[in-house]
């Protein structure tokens, strides 16, 4: 756009208005289905929490205004599902997420750099990387669980495992053992983290395939070693992959998340569409200020890529 | 002999010096442990993830009614094909149901990426005004979880009408539950399934690309349509394989939509939730027993027919995966663009 500005007024001026109405018609479709789909309902919900709703004799819907009752019972009386307080329900996945995000992030890219490369039977490899994609529709996770007898030998098959690194790591570093359980622990979730990270490794690997190939062969005839190509060509190019990558995991944990099975227990198996939609705004009010924080801090430590020089 | 090979390529390589050579020798010692450390890696990955299908293989390829003994872990005793063919019979039929799944998959697929695709590049590229305020209200709405949105949303298509102008002609609202349209009238404005997170994926890879490539359209004389279709698309094809596979693989297996707004549609997703729900386990029991005379099949048939079902279930995904993942790799058309 920098070549515009040598341009007379008059002509950019046209230019980027019919920019600007053309790109209004791209946006159109998203605008109405924002308006008719999203924000009328969203209203609702809104407007449902300071309510006590029931449902009247003819069938429609009856409200009584409670003001802020939804929101007061919801801290101080209502349990969740795990008879928790909802106060230490949210603390603990907020925490939670706050741990498993950077995790799921840096292990996607690095199966992104795994499939990404250049060998024998990539192929197969990548349909393997993508399964648990396939496997994490909710649909297969509940019809391939086993209801039987099963269950305890694998829990025990982990422990096990999880021991044998305790033990090693005890005897043969002097780590305290705070550090020696953590990483213990992200040892022991390891499955649960690539079931995560499958999005994000195949738009990783979107991401690598846009990188143009002629920087890589600048830098091989510079004389870059594979560390210094890794840090100063393909992160930096990737860094647009690198935000959505981090806003990604952490929604889609939130949405994975007890809080989420909550609100849907609440508007139908108790029948307190109130309280549940008075959890609804909590919640989205909590992703919020946790996703605009995060993204605080993330532009200022990834440095975005505008495709401008 | 192969020894007496091998041998002769030691002698060979030790008498020009290039093994003896400590540099050389340093160098080949470090790619060959490199290549095993890799090679390690990348099969312990492919290990782990393929664990839970691996551990599924004793269930569903053995004999119905010998589920559930301890002592096999990995090898069943006897084999058997039994599983399949109940699970076949249950949903299946004649896979009809699956060509129709994969056929509203695709479609829906086909229209989201087109609305999604447009809607990313003007995030991305067009300086339109409130440009960033919009970016902000797709990220939100990729937030807000779709269960809260469900009630208001149902009543909405159950009482269908846009400003009132249905009204005014048929004297009476459109009942859209339980119409396929209302599925493809959620993607074409861009709220079906995940859609908002197309939008962004899309925003970022349009974000990336070299502002020379519009620069150089606009001097040839490209107008916005011209440059979208003929410089953005194409070197946006992985990104548009991405977010079409993400597409086609949620909305083939999405049971809450699909439920929700047209239930009585022919989708495999809903039909195996459906079949195999905790409730009915006693009626597919009592099916496996009659049909292939196996009256000791118990709870661990249940379980082995309806992990037959997902298997043949995900084998379409795998196949379009496989067909379509060398696209996904396919790289830019900019190599005409210096640095």
């Amino acid at each position: 756009m920098t070549s515009e500005n040598n341009n007379k007024v008059h002509k950019k001026l046209t230019y980027s208005t019919t920019q600007k109405i053309n790109g209004m018609v791209f946006m159109l479709p998203w605008i109405i289905g924002f308006l008719l789909f999203f924000l009328i309902p969203m209203i609702n919900t809104i407007i449902y929490s300071f309510h006590v709703v029931g449902v009247k004799d003819t069938g429609g819907m009856e409200m009584t205004w409670s003001g802020i009752q939804n929101y007061i019972d919801l801290f101080n009386t209502e349990v969740s599902s795990a008879s928790q307080q909802f106060a230490r329900v949210f603390a603990d996945e907020n925490m939670n997420i706050i741990v498993n995000t950077p995790l799921i992030v840096i292990f996607s890219l690095f199966s992104a750099l795994l499939i990404n490369a250049n060998y024998k039977g990539r192929e197969v490899v990548r349909v393997i990387f993508f399964l648990p994609i396939v496997l994490g529709l909710s649909l297969v996770t509940t019809l391939v669980t086993t209801t039987g007898g099963e269950v305890t030998a694998i829990t025990a098959e982990v422990t096990n495992e999880s021991g044998f690194l305790m033990r090693m790591l005890m005897s043969n570093t002097f780590l305290p053992r705070d550090a020696i359980t953590y990483v213990v622990d992200i040892v022991s979730n390891i499955s649960s983290i690539i079931s995560k990270a499958g999005v994000q490794t195949l738009i990783y690997l979107a991401g690598l395939q846009s990188i143009n190939p002629s920087l890589y062969e600048v830098a091989k005839i510079e004389g870059a070693t594979t560390y210094e190509v890794f840090w100063k060509i393909t992160f930096p190019m990737l860094s647009n992959v690198t935000i959505f990558a981090f806003v990604y995991s952490f929604v889609d944990l939130f949405l994975a998340s007890t809080i989420s099975n909550e609100i849907y227990r609440f508007a139908f198996t108790r029948n307190n569409i109130g309280v549940g939609s008075a959890l609804s705004v909590v919640y989205m009010v909590n992703v919020l200020v946790a996703l605009v924080l995060m993204l605080f801090i993330l532009t200022r430590v990834v440095k975005l890529d505008n495709g401008s020089k | 002999m192969a020894q007496n090979k091998f041998l002769s390529a030691v002698k060979e390589k030790w008498n020009d010096n290039s093994i003896a050579d400590p540099l050389y020798f340093k160098r080949s010692l470090q790619s060959v442990l490199f290549k095993i450390f890799a090679a390690s890696l990348i099969l312990g990955m492919c290990f782990s993830i393929l664990y839970p299908l691996i551990k599924l293989f004793p269930m569903v390829f053995g004999n119905i009614e010998e589920l559930g003994n301890p002592d096999v872990v990995w090898v069943p005793i006897n084999y058997s094909l039994i599983s399949f063919q109940a699970a076949i019979r249950l949903c299946y039929g004649k896979f009809v149901i699956v060509l129709q799944s994969l056929l509203y998959a695709a479609v829906t697929a086909g229209i989201q990426v087109m609305i999604c695709a447009m809607a990313g590049y003007v995030l991305g590229r067009i300086k339109i005004p409130f440009r960033n305020l919009l970016f902000a209200l797709v990220i939100f709405t990729f937030v807000v979880p779709p269960q809260s949105l469900l009630i208001s949303q149902y009543l909405r298509f159950k009482q269908f009408d846009i400003l009132g102008i249905f009204q005014l002609f048929t004297g009476g609202t459109v009942d859209l539950i339980n119409n396929p349209a209302t599925l493809y009238l959620l993607s074409l404005f861009g709220f079906g399934l995940k859609q908002s997170l197309f939008i962004f994926i899309f925003r970022q890879f349009f974000m990336g690309l070299p502002a020379e490539l519009e620069e150089a359209a606009l001097i040839d004389g490209c107008g916005f349509y011209k440059t979208y279709f003929k410089i953005a698309l194409p070197n946006a094809v992985p990104s548009i394989m991405t977010v079409s596979i993400l597409s086609f693989v949620w909305n083939y297996g999405d049971t809450y939509y699909t439920g929700y707004f047209h239930p009585e549609g022919p989708y495999i997703a809903m039909k195996l939730s459906q079949t195999f729900a905790a409730t009915n386990s006693n009626n597919v029991i009592t099916a496996v027993q009659t049909w292939y005379d196996a009256p000791a099949a118990s709870s661990f048939a249940f379980d082995a027919v309806k992990q037959a079902a997902v298997l043949i279930y995900l084998v379409p995904l795998l196949i379009v995966y496989f067909l379509v993942q060398k696209k996904l790799v396919e790289n830019f058309e900019r190599s005409g663009i210096v640095g």
